[in-house]
């Protein structure tokens, strides 16, 4: 069902949202674009082109508290779980963040279900933004999530978000992908037109255009498994990288983590957290003895490897959205797609 | 929705110190009614406060609710673990992963080769072949230790050469003066002229140190066995033993949850392993 929404009409839907909905979107912080709660939507930056970090913190937050475990007099532990709690509304998700989100989708929702994260994207209604600018460091029309929002190697928008907004000047085009989102929306909306919808085609169109960063993928995954010895590894990672993590903070699909227990000083009570990890730490591949990714080239290629080659055989579906955050944040300008350029064996300028 | 990530308690009835570092811990639990296991899987065995480790169970399976993890104190769970009396609790869940390849084991010989810690999985299938051993062919146990101080399950090995079709040979790499050895002297492919198998109808399984198999899966190798009959277990750094907290993987593989129990074959070429 796609129909017509007046600028003016989604702004007054935004601030008619239900108390009980913490609203989520992309306001100015600095210099960069961030997403946060609002507290009013004259704060939305709809005309956004990145933020600086995705999304995936407000589905899958970088520490978060799982169980407490509370030892009774008789020394008995009781332990309670602790699942999140709360409405939320990601609102303007450009699609290649919205098609990450149904990539973690696929790691916690999987043969195990993580009750944490599926409790958290439950409560979450998915609202997307498709694109009208294009950053530098952007690959998304190369890897196929974006500039607009399509089906992508074996996910449905239509399953795993709840709208679609396309800002065609002074009204946006939107698409309604769930009851959930139908049941929010209680302004009565004219049906869109077929040039409505043209336009929206032209518009892709137009920004499809834009892209100056582009990745070949056709058999890229098996290409890269063939090339574990490449010399890039080595020089790139021993060379450039710092082992910061910045990349894989940054990076929207990301989702390895660490469990830590703090004790109260008394150890009456303990709570088990778990927190963001990263494959570009030393500790990462540590085990008792040794550690199997000593060198920052070994690690470096985990990231890559995983993001453009392994991910395919154990989702189905590539580790990366295109996003470019990795690049834009890497302190000593790594780029996985010249990466995976040299190795190609594709000249760079 | 069941939490897989939510311990349960389970009472240790008892401890029996295998050597210096190492200990056997039966353990109990009274939550879950039905738990079972399979020889090779692993359970996540944690100390609020503390944290958890990944440990494979050593006994043999078939006993609703209860088993044994036998447990080196090296790192900082398992040294935790080693202060721990009898009657003391331990938070458990699992079990998880793929273990030894029971159904393919069925009417081969079977080759057992073991380093260190190693033999602690290894266990609970030998004894899950011993009471079933009319559907098994011969058994060879290689077992090797740093010294003899080293060997876990001293008390048992005398009575594993009577087992039915059995043959255990011990080796050790280290004699320290004053100590009395008979058997080999020696890294465990020291053994391996001693082993008369036919390839084709044998499955080897293989657990201990992974330069340890990595050098024991070339022997094999040479020696005419194909790498889908060389099976290994791996070990690595687990939070979740899931597939989900992402430290264990081998390139596409989650050593917690497509293993950790896998055919040479399977992860042949593999970038991170020294196998």
């Amino acid at each position: 069902m796609i129909k017509i929404l007046p600028q003016k009409i989604f702004f007054r839907w935004v601030e008619s949202l239900p108390r009980e909905y913490a609203i989520i979107g992309p306001v100015r912080e600095g210099r960069e674009i961030v997403f946060q709660p609002i507290k009013s939507p004259q704060e939305l930056q709809m005309d956004y082109i990145n933020t600086m970090a995705a999304p995936r913190k407000f589905i899958y937050p970088s520490r978060q508290l799982l169980f407490r475990f509370v030892r009774q007099n008789n020394n008995q532990l009781v332990t309670e779980e602790i699942l999140p709690q709360g409405q939320q509304i990601l609102l303007a998700v450009h699609p290649c963040d919205a098609h990450a989100i149904m990539v973690l989708d696929r790691v916690f929702l999987d043969e195990f279900t993580d009750p944490y994260y599926a409790r958290q994207r439950e409560n979450t209604l998915l609202v997307v933004l498709n694109c009208q600018e294009v950053d530098k460091n952007c690959f998304c029309d190369s890897m196929g999530t974006g500039p607009f929002l399509h089906p992508w190697m074996g996910q449905d928008p239509a399953k795993g978000c709840d709208l679609e907004l396309t800002d065609l000047g002074d009204r946006y085009l939107v698409g309604f992908f769930s009851e959930k989102a139908q049941k929010l929306f209680s302004f009565p909306l004219e049906m869109a037109t077929d040039e409505d919808i043209q336009l929206k085609k032209k518009k892709e169109a137009r920004v499809k255009e834009k892209f100056v960063k582009k990745l070949n993928i056709e058999n890229l995954a098996s290409l890269l498994l063939q090339n574990l010895d490449h010399p890039v590894w080595s020089r790139v990672g021993e060379g450039l990288c710092l082992s910061c993590t910045n990349c894989t903070m940054v990076c929207p699909t990301c989702y390895c983590y660490n469990t830590v227990d703090k004790v109260e000083l008394d150890l009456s009570k303990t709570e088990r957290y778990r927190h963001w990890d990263s494959c570009q730490e030393l500790h990462f591949a540590e085990v008792h003895g040794g550690n199997f990714r000593f060198t920052r080239g070994a690690r470096l290629r985990q990231f890559v490897l995983h993001k453009l080659s392994y991910w395919v055989k154990q989702y189905g579906c590539f580790g990366c959205v295109g996003c470019g955050r990795c690049i834009s944040w890497c302190p000593t300008g790594i780029d996985l797609t010249e990466i995976a350029k040299e190795i190609q064996g594709i000249k760079i300028q | 929705m069941n939490n897989t990530l939510r311990p349960f308690m389970a009472r240790i009835t008892f401890i029996k110190k295998e050597t210096y570092d190492t200990s056997t811990y039966g353990l109990q639990l009274k939550e879950n009614p039905g738990f079972s296991f399979l020889p090779g899987q692993f359970n996540m065995v944690g100390i609020p406060e503390v944290g958890e480790a990944p440990i494979s169970f050593s006994s043999e399976p078939g006993e609703k609710n209860k088993f044994q993890h036998t447990i080196r104190a090296v790192g900082r769970v398992t040294q935790a673990i080693a202060q721990l009396k009898e009657g003391d609790r331990l938070q458990i869940r699992g079990p998880y992963g793929r273990g030894w390849p029971l159904k393919e084991a069925r009417g081969k010989n079977i080759l057992v080769v073991a380093g260190g810690i190693g033999l602690a999985p290894l266990r609970g299938f030998l004894l899950y072949i011993w009471k079933n051993h009319n559907d098994f062919g011969k058994v060879v146990i290689l077992y090797g230790a740093r010294t003899p101080d080293d060997l876990l399950f001293k008390e048992e090995l005398p009575l594993w050469h009577k087992k039915p079709n059995t043959e255990l040979l011990l080796t050790v790499d280290e004699i320290p003066p004053g100590t009395r050895w008979k058997e080999n002297q020696g890294v465990v492919t020291t053994l391996f002229d001693r082993v008369e198998l036919s390839p084709d109808n044998t499955l080897a399984l293989i657990c201990g140190p992974e330069i340890m198999m990595r050098f024991v899966v070339v022997g094999f190798l040479q020696r005419g066995y194909a790498g889908s009959r060389l099976y290994l277990s791996l070990e690595r750094r687990m939070k979740c033993g899931v597939g989900q907290c992402g430290h264990c993987q081998i390139g596409p593989k989650y050593v917690c949850r497509d293993g950790p129990v896998f055919s040479y074959r399977e992860i042949r070429g593999l970038p991170d392993t020294l196998v």
